[in-house]
Order: structure tokens, then sequence, then C-alpha cells
């Protein structure tokens, strides 16, 4: 537990420090507001109401375009989620071993687990922060809040361990945000894919920020046929596999160097 | 009491064989040095002492287990956004030390008055300093320093060399390897001379000098600076 503790701290002070990082946890709740408040501007809603059909039922279309705006904000956050954290994991570990620090960090006892689980306990707990600024800009309150704030502990915990796969298997920073971005891209936009074309929502079913999309969809606009348990169940399956994977690359990587 | 030893041991990567049957012995509590130029491997026998890698051939034993060896190596790996004090705390934590150390480290290495700098603003000699502090912060049983004074100045050289006497003191067995020829004679009790992979002299630096007729008179600029700056570490 000690080394645990020693990486949460060394990784919750570089975060505090670090404003490119920091910058992460804040720039996709920000778009989310934005997409969500500026948008719905009394004059732009009025432009385009004024372009309607004659005959268009123009309350139902404001009901429709109300209800579709908490969506909007779960789609940042699942971008957030499955986007935004890979590479973001990625380079803090990939600078760890850049400077040799986790050689230091290791050659003193620390565990591959301890590393993961200290730098995780940052991640997760500033993205508590983050997924709370979500949940206020969608409305989500009781248990709604609690289901969303759940699933984008879920979502986040996949990205930490897959960033952290990545990070190990990289000798730097450039080199982290070269290989994870394309992975992150396809992970954080791919739910958004998904929502549009349904042969690209079945090939993504097992995947955690689709899933977790598909709890975001249950909490905002409905109709979802995945029971609540089984996105769950799949997001922690992909995190403990995720899991496995990076203690192997971890091992492997240390016995080569 | 015997701290170090290494026994015919031997190392390649790929076709460069870096080691070729290298034999040594170090005791507890002596300052011992290896001395050779850049690439004759003293490097690769501190990260098989230090058991970053393996040998392929050969025995080697170290009386200290990892987390009772203190480290200071090509790189330094400190976390550069982070202050001088924090960057030992997570070492203190590590060790399950009590916060005191971290701040005694940093009084025995100069830097107390620093300890809220950002190690990415310290000069290079602070930075050395600074990982010294943090290889002693757990009292290690044995210091293992790679090129600890390359690059700094005559003045903080000198005070590293007063501190890594003190440590020797203490009885902590000290392993360092360095180029530098004259800090080898004023530091170590013992050196190994290595040079392609081989050792070719070992013994009292003194009693090497005296061997090869090896004593010379020379106006040292580096003494006079330090005696005219009082020496020690500011």
């Amino acid at each position: 537990m000690k080394h645990v503790n020693a990486i949460f701290y060394k990784q919750l002070k570089d975060t505090i420090k670090n404003p490119a990082v920091l910058m992460q946890f804040i720039i996709f709740p920000l778009l989310a507001f934005v997409l969500t408040f500026l948008m719905n501007m009394e004059r732009m809603t009025n432009d385009m109401l004024e372009a309607l059909p004659y005959g268009t039922d123009v309350d139902m279309v404001l009901a429709n375009m109300n209800a579709s705006m908490p969506n909007m904000t779960t789609m940042q956050a699942t971008v957030f989620a499955g986007m935004g954290l890979i590479p973001i994991v990625a380079s803090i570990i990939a600078e760890d071993i850049e400077k040799k620090s986790l050689r230091f960090l290791s050659m003193a006892g620390i565990r591959p687990t301890a590393y993961l689980v200290g730098i995780a306990g940052v991640i997760m707990f500033v993205s508590l922060f983050t997924s709370a600024a979500f949940s206020l800009i969608a409305g989500f309150t009781g248990l709604d809040f609690i289901i969303f704030t759940a699933a984008m502990m879920s979502g986040v915990a996949g990205s930490i361990v897959l960033g952290a796969t990545f990070g190990i298997m990289t000798r730097n920073q450039q080199a982290a945000a070269g290989i994870t971005m394309p992975i992150a891209l396809i992970l954080g936009f791919g739910p958004i894919m998904a929502q549009m074309n349904p042969s690209i929502a079945r090939f993504l079913h097992v995947v955690y920020t689709q899933q977790l999309n598909v709890v975001a969809d249950y909490l905002t606009i409905g109709g979802v046929d995945t029971p609540l348990w089984q996105s769950f169940g799949i997001m922690w399956a992909n995190v403990a596999l995720l899991g496995l994977l990076f203690v192997l690359v971890f091992r492997r990587k240390w016995s080569i160097e | 009491m015997i701290s170090i030893s290494m026994k015919d041991v031997t190392k390649s990567f790929g076709e460069n064989n870096v080691l070729k049957g290298v034999t040594f012995d170090t005791h507890e509590g002596e300052i011992f040095g290896m001395l050779g130029p850049s690439g004759a491997g003293k490097t690769t026998i501190i990260n098989i002492l230090t058991k970053q890698f393996a040998a392929d051939g050969g025995e080697v034993y170290v009386s200290a287990s990892s987390n009772e060896m203190g480290l200071m190596l090509e790189h330094d790996g400190l976390f550069p956004r982070l202050n001088c004090l924090e960057n030992l705390i997570i070492f203190e934590k590590i060790y399950g030390i009590p916060h005191s150390r971290s701040i005694e480290a940093l009084e025995s290495v100069g830097l107390a008055k620093a300890h809220k700098t950002a190690v990415e603003k310290l000069s290079r000699g602070m930075r050395q300093r600074l990982v010294i502090a943090r290889a002693i912060l757990h009292k290690p049983k044995i210091l293992f320093l790679d090129e600890p004074t390359s690059a700094l100045d005559p003045l903080t050289a000198q005070g590293i060399y007063h501190l890594i006497k003190e440590l020797r003191g203490s009885g902590t067995t000290i392993f360092l390897t360095t180029h530098n020829m004259q800090e080898a004679v004023n530091l170590c009790d013992r050196v190994v001379m290595l040079h392609g992979g081989t050792i070719i002299e070992q013994g009292d630096p003194n009693e090497i000098c005296d061997r090869y007729s090896a004593v010379k008179t020379i106006k040292d600029l580096e003494a006079v600076f330090v005696q005219l700056t009082g020496g020690g570490l500011q």
C-alpha cells in the first residue's frame, strides 16, 4: 500500500504542475458546455425554426432538440474517456521511461501493479471532477448521476490501462503520442459513428467506449436494447483483459531492459 | 567482510564483448573506485551489480538487497516538474522512512534552501547533489555512484568528495566509477583499473602510483581555487 501511496503522491503533484495534462480534463466538458448552451441560443433556434417546412410541428421539434442536448454532452464524455485519456496516460508513463524515473522506482521495489494503481488512482480521481462537470451540464441527478459516474469511471479505467500499455511499449513521449492517437480516435469517435451505422455498432459492441455510450444513451434518449448490467460487464471485462496485457508488457519490457 | 564480489564475469552486447572475465572484491565500509576511460565497461559493471542486467558468465555477489542500495546512475531519473523535497518524499514513502530523513538528506548535500525549487530549474551541479540526497535517503548499505562528479565545477566536486568520505565514516560501502584518476587517488581506499573490459591493475591507489613511480608534483590550480574559496557546498 505504501508503494501505491508513493506513486499516487508523485502523480498527483505532477498532474497539478503539468498544464498540458490538466487541460485535457477541462477542455472536453468546456466543449460540451459550449455545444450545449451556446448552440441553444434563441436566435439560432429561431433561424432553424424559420427554415422548417410549412406545417411542421414546431413544439415537437423543440422538444426533440432539448432532449438531444444531454446526448450531445454524453457524446463529449465518451470522446473524453476514449480519446482524451489514452494519450495522457501513455505520455505520463513514456515520460517516466524516457527520463529513467521508472527505472529508479522499479529498483526501489515498485511493482508494475503498484505503479499502475497509483497512476490510475490519480487519473480516476481527477476524472471524477470532469465526470461531475459532464453530469452537471447534462442535468443528471440522483440515480442517473450515479449510473453515469459509474459508467464514466469504468470507461476511464479502460482507457487508463490501455494508455499505460502503450506508454510502457514506447520509448519516449513523442512515440507514445504517435502510437496512441489513431487508436484513441477510433475508440473516442467509434461510438459516434456507431450511432449512424448499425454495422459499426455491432462491431464495436464488445468495446468499452461503445458500452459507455450505450449507458449514456440509456440515460438520455432511451431506446437501448443492451441491459445496464451487460454494458458494465463488458466494460469491466475490457479493463481486466487490458490489465492482464499491461502486466505482461511491463514484465517483458523489464526483462529486456 | 566482503560487500561486493565479481568472479570471472563476462558480458557481451551482440558482437561486442564488454566484460572479459572481470574479478574483484570490495570490503564493507570502503570507498572502492572503478577507473577507466569511457567505454571500458564501468557502467556495465554497475548495471550488473544493481541487477539491471544479468551477466553472461561468472559469479556475482552483492551483500545488499535492491532496496538496501543507493544509486546514482548515468541518468538522474528525477521528476522534473516536482521540487527537490517532493522528489525525495516519493522515495521516503516507498522506503517507509520518516519525513525528517528527507530534510536531513537535503541539508547534507546543501540543498535545504532550494527545497522548493523545481528540478527543471536546478543547475547541473544541484541536480547531481539532489541525486546523491536521494541515494543516501534510506541510509543504504552500498552506494553506487556512476561518475559522481562528471561535469561539475571543482567546488561542487569537493563538496561531494567530503560527503562521500562522511558516508564511508558511517559504514556505507561506496562503489564509484570515474575516469578522473586524481579523483580516485584523493578519494578511494582501493581501485581497479579497467581497460577494454579487462582489469589491468588493482589495489591501493597510492601504492599503485608508487609501484609505477608515477608520483609527480604538479601545479594544482584546483587545490588553489578550493583553498581560496574555502571549499564545501554552498
